[in-house]
């Protein structure tokens, strides 16, 4: 189970950010149909302050902030998403 | 009745393309293009890291408010970029003091807006906004910290800020290069501006096209920027749209093109008998730092940064300038509307009260990024004072009732209402005071 955040005020960057989450994860749920996963965008500034993060836009992943202030690459972002399915597998 | 309406259109559309053709003008490019392209390098090019290591919870008042006002300057070149950073700095850095003069900064000392402010309306305007907006930004900041007490992140969100990051010579020898083209294109002085050789080009031209261009009031020099303009628009939008992936020829046409406007732009240029150019030092100057730019970029950046920089520069580019245009336009049209009588009663004179309605105007009307420049323009020309002129011109980008109230989601209403108070007091000083030092000086 994956959850994704993407953190930002709804900016141009905020939303590439969510372009390539999304993109990362459609690859991923080729290579496992099981893959069940929520996707949010976060723009209240209220919630998106309880995260330690300096710049937006971020994203977290399962409540980890795995990257803030820049767009990662899908490559980078698919990454990040199997090492949280790795994480919760190796736990459950 | 028709014809009337025809007419008094048409009045308002001219009014239009001459503000258009007026900010179109040499030297107005001169001071915008390379501003973008500062602008783009400041947000690819520069980590963010540089600065927020002095504003963690462990700097020093004397270190995180200096730090804070100069921050604006390296990391507010977007909106987006400052309430997240401030909210951080507030909440996990130095406190809320700091934070408070990164807030009011940051959006005064953008290159763009400074620059575009110093070649469209005066040099005084823009040092003085960068110097009152510092000095006032720094005491607001300690104002409120004064009032709603000066606590400290958590030791533990230290490490938020120790991240260190390394600027390689060859990017800062880039932003000297960048910054002395800015400075060589809107400096008026006599080294820069007297012509150092004349070159006559044997050229004659059909007396018809410059009657013409006058019809539409362009002379050569103008009629060539506007052409160059309309052609690096199409040529940019195939070539830098897609920098972030590859260069294409029509990238590193758009840069050719981006450079000839310069060239084009800082002659000296004489129609009158036969074509004359004379060849500035402005002109040498500018071909010198230019060339001096296109050996450091090439030798010193790597390709991604690179196309980083003109990704960052194109985009806001896009963002801004087409808005601009608009802005403009339509500050041509209000002017021809609007009695001067309005203006010259309300703020023509340097009084406490026109200071404040500049700021008033400032907070409830929104314009987007630079659009309020222009109108600022109008309201010179239209007979404003230039102390209330500076009194707006700090509120406007500072307040607005979309921007009061994304603050009161961060910070309460209590702070927040403190804040506004604070920035309309002390910006309204700050054009009065602006005001009486031209008066003496």
């Amino acid at each position: 189970m994956l959850n994704i955040k993407v953190l930002g005020s709804g900016c141009n960057k905020c939303n590439q950010v969510e372009q390539q989450a999304v993109t990362a994860l459609a690859a991923l749920a080729e290579e496992d149909s099981s893959l069940e996963a929520t996707i949010q965008h976060v723009t209240d500034y209220g919630e998106i302050m309880k995260y330690p993060i300096m710049f937006t836009p971020a994203l977290v992943v399962n409540e980890h902030v795995v990257c803030a202030g820049s767009i990662p690459t899908v490559d980078e972002v698919a990454g990040w998403l199997r090492e949280a399915l790795d994480g919760a597998g190796e736990a459950g | 009745m028709m014809e009337n309406v025809v007419a008094f259109v048409w009045q308002l559309l001219t009014a239009g393309w001459l503000a258009l053709l007026d900010y179109l003008a040499a030297h107005v490019l001169l001071c915008l293009l390379p501003a973008f392209f500062i602008a783009g390098a400041l947000s690819s090019l520069i980590p963010k890291e540089t600065i927020t290591r002095y504003l963690g919870p462990r700097a020093s008042k004397w270190v995180s408010y200096p730090a804070s006002a100069v921050g604006g300057f390296v990391l507010a070149v977007c909106s987006c970029t400052i309430l997240p950073l401030f909210a951080g700095i507030w909440k996990r850095g130095a406190g809320l003091g700091p934070a408070i003069t990164f807030l009011f900064v940051g959006p005064a000392v953008n290159i763009l807006a400074i620059a575009y402010t110093g070649a469209a309306i005066g040099m005084d305007i823009a040092v003085a906004r960068i110097l009152l907006s510092v000095i006032f930004g720094i005491g607001i900041g300690l104002i409120m910290a004064r009032m709603f007490g000066e606590k400290t992140g958590a030791e533990a969100d230290a490490g938020l800020f120790d991240r260190r990051a390394q600027v390689r010579p060859a990017v800062w020898t880039l932003f000297g290069l960048l910054i002395g083209i800015l400075i060589v294109g809107t400096l008026q002085v006599d080294l820069l501006t007297r012509a150092w050789f004349s070159v006559t080009l044997p050229v004659d031209f059909p007396a018809g096209l410059l009657a013409g261009l006058e019809g539409a009031h362009l002379n050569l020099q103008g009629a060539l920027l506007i052409l160059m303009l309309l052609v690096i628009a199409p040529v940019a939008w195939i070539g830098m749209g897609q920098v972030m992936r590859k260069f294409n020829g029509w990238t590193w046409a758009a840069l050719g093109l981006a450079v000839v406007t310069l060239l084009i732009a800082a002659p000296y240029v004489d129609t009158s008998s036969s074509l004359v150019v004379g060849l500035t030092g402005r002109f040498l100057g500018e071909v010198v730092l230019l060339g001096a730019v296109v050996v450091v970029a090439a030798r010193g950046l790597e390709r991604h940064e690179l196309a980083s920089w003109l990704g960052e520069t194109w985009k806001f580019v896009k963002q801004i300038f087409p808005l601009l245009l608009v802005g403009v336009f339509g500050a041509g049209m209000v002017k021809a509307i609007i009695p001067g009588q309005w203006i010259q009663t309300l703020a023509g004179r340097n009084t406490v009260w026109a200071n404040l309605f500049g700021v008033l105007f400032g907070v409830f009307m929104y314009f987007p990024t630079l659009v309020e420049v222009p109108i600022a323009r109008m309201f010179l020309d239209l007979g404003m004072h230039r102390g209330p002129l500076l009194a707006y011109l700090m509120a406007d980008p500072e307040l607005s009732v979309q921007s009061i109230l994304v603050t009161t989601k961060i910070l309460g209403p209590k702070r927040t209402w403190a804040y506004v108070g604070l920035v309309t007091i002390f910006s309204t000083l700050a054009g009065y005071l602006f005001g009486l030092a031209l008066a003496v000086l």
